[in-house]
């Protein structure tokens, strides 16, 4: 037991050493290609569309590399009801995907 | 009357292909994946697919279903002897969706229950970082974890800054193959604020059948945006027992980008307890207070692919062993009906 206590807390300063060198780093402005809709995890950017993909389905999920425009409306229909997303959110995303 | 549901699901699913070709296409989704552990010195190898089909219909409906086949292949005496293999086939769900604003959708059908996090968002192979589910992913899905009735789920507030939702659901008892399901209701509430992606909520379930017990849960998740980390937690407790998990996932991104061969490595970590509390045959739970620690590596492969790696370490009175976890999983999406790219 105390062995696993010592693993537990050696991952929890793991954690937070990832948390502290992140926050650092966080600060800078990171440039993004509206192309290329960037994965799961960064900063989210000037276009509405993507910031909305990323505080909502990139939590889970990196942006589809090669989905096609008519691909588009039933992953984000399923993911408007997996995830409850507005209709805002909807139309914004689907924008943001397939322009 | 669940057959005369399912069937009518089935021929509005059929019919819906055609009528769709006109407007949405549908897609057909999901992973593949093949799996190896190693439990207590015991290898099993698992070959599993999870197609996803889904049907937009207008600006309203959506039809989608998920079903997973799998195959069990060990060997008779566990580490010796001829190997066998075991089929199973399960509708995870199989559900008609209608979106009648932001605030409100109803879902008649089979489909997954809504007690926490890991069974609707973090279930499917290709979203999972460690391919065992949690010990205590049992508790709140006592049946199976798909339900059969009705659910209304939505955001009660949604704005840039807060958003709360909600989910809602009734379950009737089914003994149907493949359709399995307990009597039950429950809900879910959470609290999810956009600009930190930062999630809490609690979750109910009270089984209205056999024992009648009730659940409660609760989960937290989030992904900072200043860094590629991503952080989730889950309680949950019945009279069957209580327990949390906690998971850190850290993908090395922030060095070379995530499309350079160290951005595309993932380290994972997770502990897990487990206290043992009213015993049942069929609650799916340990026979014993458990605690479990698990490290792996992940690499994402470009086209969708990835690889999988983790050692665990298992504690309990029954038996302590050693758990190692071999995976490779491909995405897949493609239009139902063929066409053009546009």
């Amino acid at each position: 037991m105390r062995k696993l206590l010592r693993v537990e807390i050696l991952l929890m300063g793991v954690v937070f050493f990832c948390l502290a060198s992140a926050q650092s780093r966080g600060q800078q402005p990171q440039s993004q290609s509206p192309k290329q809709p960037s994965a799961v995890h960064t900063a989210p950017s000037s276009s509405e569309g993507e910031k909305r993909f990323q505080a909502n389905c990139g939590r889970c999920h990196q942006a589809p590399q090669d989905l096609s425009p008519r691909e588009v409306k039933a992953v984000v229909r399923h993911m408007r009801v997996k995830a409850m997303l507005s209709a805002e959110d909807e139309q914004l995303i689907l924008k943001y995907l397939a322009p | 009357m669940l057959k005369k549901i399912s069937l009518l699901l089935l021929l509005a699913l059929s019919g819906a292909v055609k009528i769709s070709a006109q407007s949405d296409t549908p897609v057909i989704t999901g992973g593949l994946q093949y799996e190896s552990t190693t439990s207590g010195g015991v290898t099993t190898m698992q070959p599993v697919i999870e197609p996803v089909v889904l049907i937009p219909l207008g600006d309203h409906w959506l039809i989608e279903t998920r079903a997973t086949f799998d195959e069990f292949i060990f060997r008779e005496d566990g580490t010796s002897g001829p190997y066998h293999a075991q089929t199973f086939s399960t509708v995870d769900y199989l559900q008609l969706d209608y979106i009648v604003n932001s605030h409100l959708t109803v879902v008649v059908g089979r489909f997954l229950t809504p007690f926490g996090i890991y069974n609707e968002r973090l279930y499917p192979v290709w979203l999972r970082n460690f391919q065992d589910v949690p010990i205590i992913f049992p508790i709140g899905n006592l049946t199976t974890a798909s339900s059969d009735g009705a659910m209304i789920r939505g955001a009660l507030i949604s704005r840039k800054d807060v958003e709360v939702n909600y989910t809602a659901f009734f379950s009737t008892l089914s003994t149907v193959n493949r359709f399995e399901s307990g009597r039950a209701g429950g809900g879910r509430v959470g609290v999810f604020l956009p600009q930190k992606r930062l999630e809490v909520g609690v979750s109910y379930e009270k089984l209205l059948q056999d024992q009648r017990q009730n659940s409660v849960g609760a989960h937290f998740a989030w992904q900072p945006y200043s860094a590629p980390l991503d952080l989730k937690a889950e309680y949950a407790h019945s009279r069957n027992g209580q327990g949390y998990w906690a998971e850190a996932g850290y993908r090395f991104s922030q060095f070379r980008g995530e499309d350079s061969w160290l951005g595309r490595f993932q380290a994972i970590g997770r502990v897990q307890q487990f206290e043992k509390g009213t015993a049942s045959p069929i609650d799916g739970l340990p026979g014993a207070n458990t605690r479990q620690v698990d490290f792996g590596l992940n690499y994402y492969l470009p086209h969708n692919v990835r690889l999988n790696t983790s050692y665990g370490r298992q504690f309990s009175p029954l038996g302590n062993s050693n758990i190692w976890n071999f995976e490779v999983t491909y995405r897949f999406l493609f239009p139902l009906i063929p066409g053009g790219h546009n």
